[in-house]
């Protein structure tokens, strides 16, 4: 800057200098030129005139000076604004959003030179701060409450499950609703931690059929009647998308059964396809105007949720979008050829397992059955739970499932369960120690734990046995 | 965290299983009926029917039942009603009520009992 300056300073000087100059040239040959009597006269009027000219050249540079200056400071104080404007101020607002506290945000952009322009810049970042920590206070604050009401309304439905077990049908119709009423409930809570942000209901620990799933979501819906559930498939979800698939598709029920008349059923289609399960809803309501439609399938793409979209009304598809994003399920929506909407979700692959084999091992039996039982068809339940079953009989290794389950005594089975137990048990037992020992590459958790129900049970579960024949 | 008994829970609600009916049309079921299934299990048909279809190829006593599927014996009925009316199973009643008749009449059962504590 100051650089800059002494050559303008120069320069300014040199021009009134010159025009000093000249103008002192122009009054001596005047002077000199002018007849001797009026010299006088003529050299005074010439010397103000002249200095009055030297007065204006010289202001008049001044003035120009001075309205550069001025023009340079206001195109670079425009220029840092705009920098304020479109850099600062933004990366500032992105460091807060990001996290970062006040102090560390500031300091992290570039510190504009202007006194006032630092003011704005603190001001913006101390309420854009001040406004971040309200929304993450309120944020936390609901999916804390969601958070219990949760849990509160999973412990409720595991004792209303219990009561309904234990009261006869005069009590059975309440506490069918009571349950339904607690189901609802607890979906609103799920919507809640969802849109929070928060890990959403419970979790399952094992794969959960599509019959249960469907069922799972359709108990979750007020008009639960109307859904009609048309399915075949035998498949399972993995257990920890379980309930967000049923969540989902409960919301998705929930639309369908409110916006179509309450005569007018929803069909529900499973469809197993090689990328996935392909869920169709269908709805015989109003068909969806394009504006909505625009905005139903804005909600369940594949951008993040933008909280200031949500009205307060219509929560469920967002939490729909929030869900399917999640877990990678893709929704769209169709009219329906049944006159009213279709939803189509589909559930990728990934997603899609087997059921788990627990569902086919059964309760013990009721005392009145025979003391052969059905054995387990799958070795996990058996290690699972070995001290409650510990007294009964298993399936032995060899014994085919048919044979195991009969339960009834049929006459050539007789002689093959009576034959073991009295003569052969050591021998057998041997055997089977053999057997184990030699077939050492077997997998040791398959080998070793059946290697030791004979021993435990063999004698205790004969015992009966003989008993009754 | 979560109690065991939670863990184990299905998803399904028992209203989601009856379609929202808690009770029996039909009360002539009781726990000790004795019930056969008449057809084999059709795809697309609820597991539960399903399983009792296949469970009842024997008779077996609708509290059994209950008990294999680990539901209320009011559910159970509710399930055992809707194939009773489509046909796919049929009841059998114990002869318990030729049972009852021929016991003694209560009053000399009584009348015997104080004998029996006056000897």
């Amino acid at each position: 800057m100051s650089a800059t300056h002494i050559p303008v300073h120069r320069r300014a000087l040199l021009v009134p200098l010159g025009v000093a100059v000249v103008a002192g040239v122009a009054c001596v040959w005047a002077v000199a030129e002018a007849p001797v009597a009026g010299r006088t006269l003529v050299a005074w009027c010439l010397g103000i005139a002249a200095l009055l000219l030297c007065a204006a050249v010289t202001y008049g540079l001044y003035g120009r000076q001075q309205a550069n200056l001025l023009r340079d400071r206001l195109a670079m104080r425009e220029a840092d604004l705009a920098q304020l404007a479109d850099h600062t101020l933004p990366a500032l607002v992105k460091r807060l959003r990001d996290g970062a506290s006040v102090d560390t945000a500031l300091a992290e952009v570039p510190r504009p030179a202007d006194l006032a322009q630092q003011r704005i810049l603190w001001t913006l970042a101390q309420e854009v701060g001040r406004g971040d920590r309200m929304r993450a206070a309120a944020m936390s604050a609901c999916a804390n409450a969601a958070g219990r009401v949760q849990a509160l309304a999973t412990s409720m439905l595991a004792d209303l499950r219990e009561m309904e077990d234990r009261h006869d049908e005069k009590v059975l119709g309440d506490l069918l609703r009571l349950d339904h009423s607690t189901a609802q409930a607890g979906r609103l809570a799920d919507s809640i931690a969802v849109l929070t942000g928060a890990r959403s209901g419970r979790r399952w620990t094992k794969p959960i059929v599509m019959e249960s799933i469907m069922r799972g979501a359709v108990g979750r819906i007020s008009a639960y009647q109307r859904v009609r559930v048309h399915s075949a498939s035998t498949v399972a979800i993995a257990g920890h998308a379980a309930e967000g698939v049923m969540h989902a598709l409960a919301e998705l029920m929930d639309n369908a059964t409110s916006f179509s008349p309450p005569s007018e059923e929803v069909h529900v289609y499973v469809e197993e396809v090689s990328t996935g399960i392909v869920i169709t809803i269908e709805d015989c309501g109003l068909v969806m105007s394009p504006v909505a439609l625009a905005r139903a399938r804005q909600a369940v793409s594949s951008e993040p949720l933008d909280l200031t979209t949500l009205s307060g009304t219509r929560l469920g598809l967002a939490v729909v979008g929030c869900l399917a994003r999640k877990h990678g399920l893709t929704v769209s929506f169709r009219p329906s050829s049944r006159g009213g909407t279709a939803v189509v979700v589909m559930i990728p692959q990934k997603l899609v397992t087997q059921p788990a084999p627990a569902p086919q091992v059964e309760a013990p039996r009721p005392p009145s059955a025979p003391a052969v039982r059905r054995a387990t068809a799958a070795p996990v339940p058996a290690q699972a739970d070995p001290v409650a079953e510990g007294e009964l009989p298993r399936r032995r290794r060899g014994q085919t499932l048919a044979a195991a389950t009969s339960t009834t005594p049929v006459p050539e089975q007789a002689p093959a369960r009576s034959r073991p137990s009295l003569s052969e048990a050591g021998a057998r037992f041997s055997a089977f120690r053999q057997a184990s020992r030699g077939t050492g590459a077997a997998p040791a958790g398959a080998a070793v734990p059946e290697a030791e129900q004979p021993q435990a049970e063999g004698p205790a579960a004969e015992g009966p046995k003989d008993d009754t024949r | 965290m979560i109690s065991p008994r939670v863990a184990s829970e299905d998803p399904d609600r028992l209203y989601t299983v009856t379609g929202g009916r808690s009770r029996a049309d039909e009360s002539a079921m009781d726990v000790v009926t004795l019930i056969v299934s008449e057809c084999d299990p059709t795809p697309g048909m609820q597991s539960e029917h399903v399983r009792i279809l296949q469970m009842c190829r024997r008779p077996m006593a609708v509290v059994e039942i209950s008990s294999e599927l680990r539901l209320p014996v009011s559910v159970v009925r509710i399930l055992l009603c809707d194939l009773l009316d489509t046909g796919r199973i049929t009841a059998r009643h114990p002869p318990k009520a030729p049972a009852r008749a021929q016991l003694p009449d209560p009053e000399i059962l009584e009348q015997v009992l104080v004998g029996l504590q006056n000897l």
